[in-house]
């Protein structure tokens, strides 16, 4: 089966700042991996290109053997750092829209992670804590049956006891053959779900290996790994 | 997709015009019936009607032209923010990650946008036709349509249904283009990093400008070239009715495409969201 993911060369420049350099990088299917780095690495921008947000500068991506578009967009379920909730719409207003926009989306999945996380559907996105905006917005991803799942520092802004459900979730959610990259600098909570970690720095790949590996050569947690390749 | 768009579209601006459409029919017909019940001499300079329904009746008068004034500005400002804080503020993270195409995108903040102007114009026409109710006649109406159209037949030569037509189609491409010019502008605004609503205001003033020049430009060019002699001995007011016409119907068809290739352009290649 071909690689979900494929990056050549590709680089991103913003003016005149490089954010990513000559990135090369094959994300098999049925994995879960850490795309990890400090602030400012280009976690985000790398994320931006695959969804098609962005446009490389040089090189090219292909998700599923395509080029970011309309039918890439249809497999890939992504959650932003940002909080994309418009105001004025209840949450049963945007389950609608996920059901209406996406065919892999499922209703029921989201309500039932609604229900278990203490969120009423009508209540309205407005009112809602900023955690509980991220945890809308993890939900609605995860309720979607896509082939590749890129979430943007998922649990930066939720509580621990959420922490362990969406992880949970994560895992539990996707399906064999589809892939999930969690970028995040929050590596000891996510550790545990990872299969493989691509550690990014300054615009380039600095390491690609297996967690076990990890373990295994370096006698290390891919935390202590991460510190000590990033120490400042 | 479109048919979703457009649906989602219609509902996230709906809710803004519909109540507006409401307060504004119910303070037409509160003056209709203060201006009939109360004080059905007002606008007669013999009889004097009660005072304080004259003032009651100022009031709501006041009242109205202020909604219908918030009406028409609201429609702008609505036309301005969806495009703007739907496709490139945070809300566009959601937006352009939709299996949907650019093109999509426009076409359906274009047709909601043309919708909710068309239906603002109808609403406060006949807002104006309950106010007017009782001073006219079916027959007024439609003996002033046929004076008014037997002098364009025989003055211009043309029929009245043409004219009609020739003039709603120069109105239309104008409001699309328009509309389209806003959203260039507001593309324009978000290639820059920093202060991207300044930068779209800062487009929008500057594409007038650019336009207002070419214009004068051309117009300077028209003596020049000794057109306007060649144009005057035509001297058909008919032609000259139609040129003009159908001249401003095809620049605005121009501006229109020129407008909405460059948005679709920035938004697929040069989209750099926050």
């Amino acid at each position: 089966m071909t690689n979900i993911l494929t990056a050549t060369d590709l680089s991103k420049s913003f003016g005149k700042k490089e954010a990513l350099k000559n990135i090369s990088l094959e994300i098999p299917r049925g994995k879960i991996i850490g795309l990890l780095g400090p602030n400012g690495s280009g976690k985000t921008t790398f994320i931006k290109l695959v969804t098609g947000l962005l446009v490389p500068s040089a090189g090219e991506i292909k998700v599923n053997d395509l080029d970011p578009g309309v039918e890439t967009k249809k497999i890939v379920s992504y959650l932003p750092e940002r909080t994309y909730l418009n105001s004025w719409m209840k949450i049963d207003d945007i389950l609608s829209f996920f059901e209406d926009f996406y065919p892999d989306f499922n209703r029921i999945k989201a309500q039932n992670m609604m229900q278990d996380l203490e969120l009423n559907s009508n209540d309205r996105l407005k009112t809602l804590s900023k955690g509980n905006k991220e945890k809308v917005q993890l939900i609605l991803v995860m309720s979607r049956d896509a082939d590749l799942y890129l979430l943007d520092e998922p649990i930066g802004g939720v509580d621990p006891a959420a922490r362990d459900y969406i992880l949970n979730t994560i895992i539990t959610n996707y399906q064999e053959n589809a892939s999930v990259i969690i970028s995040t600098h929050l590596i000891a909570d996510i550790e545990q779900v990872l299969d493989e970690v691509v550690f990014i720095s300054k615009g380039q790949v600095a390491l690609t290996a297996s967690v076990d590996e990890i373990r295994e050569e370096h006698h290390q947690s891919v935390d202590g790994l991460f510190r000590e390749v990033f120490k400042c | 997709m479109l048919g979703k768009l457009l649906k989602h579209e219609l509902k996230a601006s709906g809710r803004i015009f519909l109540p507006i459409y409401a307060v504004l029919l119910l303070l037409t017909i509160v003056n209709k019936l203060v201006l009939s019940l109360g004080c059905p001499d007002f606008f007669n300079e013999e009889t004097v009607s009660h005072p304080v329904m004259e003032m009651i009746f100022a009031i709501t008068l006041l009242l109205y032209v202020a909604i219908v004034v918030a009406l028409s500005v609201m429609t702008l400002v609505v036309i301005v923010q969806r495009f703007y804080k739907n496709l490139f503020t945070d809300e566009g993270y959601l937006m352009f990650t939709l299996p949907v195409k650019t093109r999509d995108h426009i076409i359906s903040k274009l047709l909601i946008a043309m919708l909710w102007t068309c239906v603002s114009g109808v609403v406060i026409t006949i807002t104006i036709l309950i106010l007017s109710w009782g001073t006219f006649t079916w027959m007024d109406v439609t003996q002033a349509y046929s004076m008014l159209s037997q002098q364009v037949e025989t003055q211009l030569h043309l029929s009245m249904g043409l004219l009609i037509f020739e003039a709603a189609l120069m109105m239309i491409t104008e409001i699309v283009a328009s509309i389209l010019m806003i959203y260039i502008a507001i593309a324009l605004g978000q290639l820059f990093n920093q202060h991207r609503i300044i930068a779209a205001f800062g487009a929008y003033v500057v594409i007038s400008v650019a336009l207002q020049f070419i214009f004068s430009i051309a117009m300077l060019l028209i003596p020049v070239f000794n057109l306007d002699y060649t144009f005057l001995s035509l001297a058909d007011p008919t032609e000259v009715v139609q040129w003009f016409l159908n001249g401003t119907t095809a620049i605005n068809l121009l501006l229109c495409a020129a407008f909405y290739f460059g948005t679709q352009y920035i938004m697929k290649n040069k989209l750099n969201l926050e």
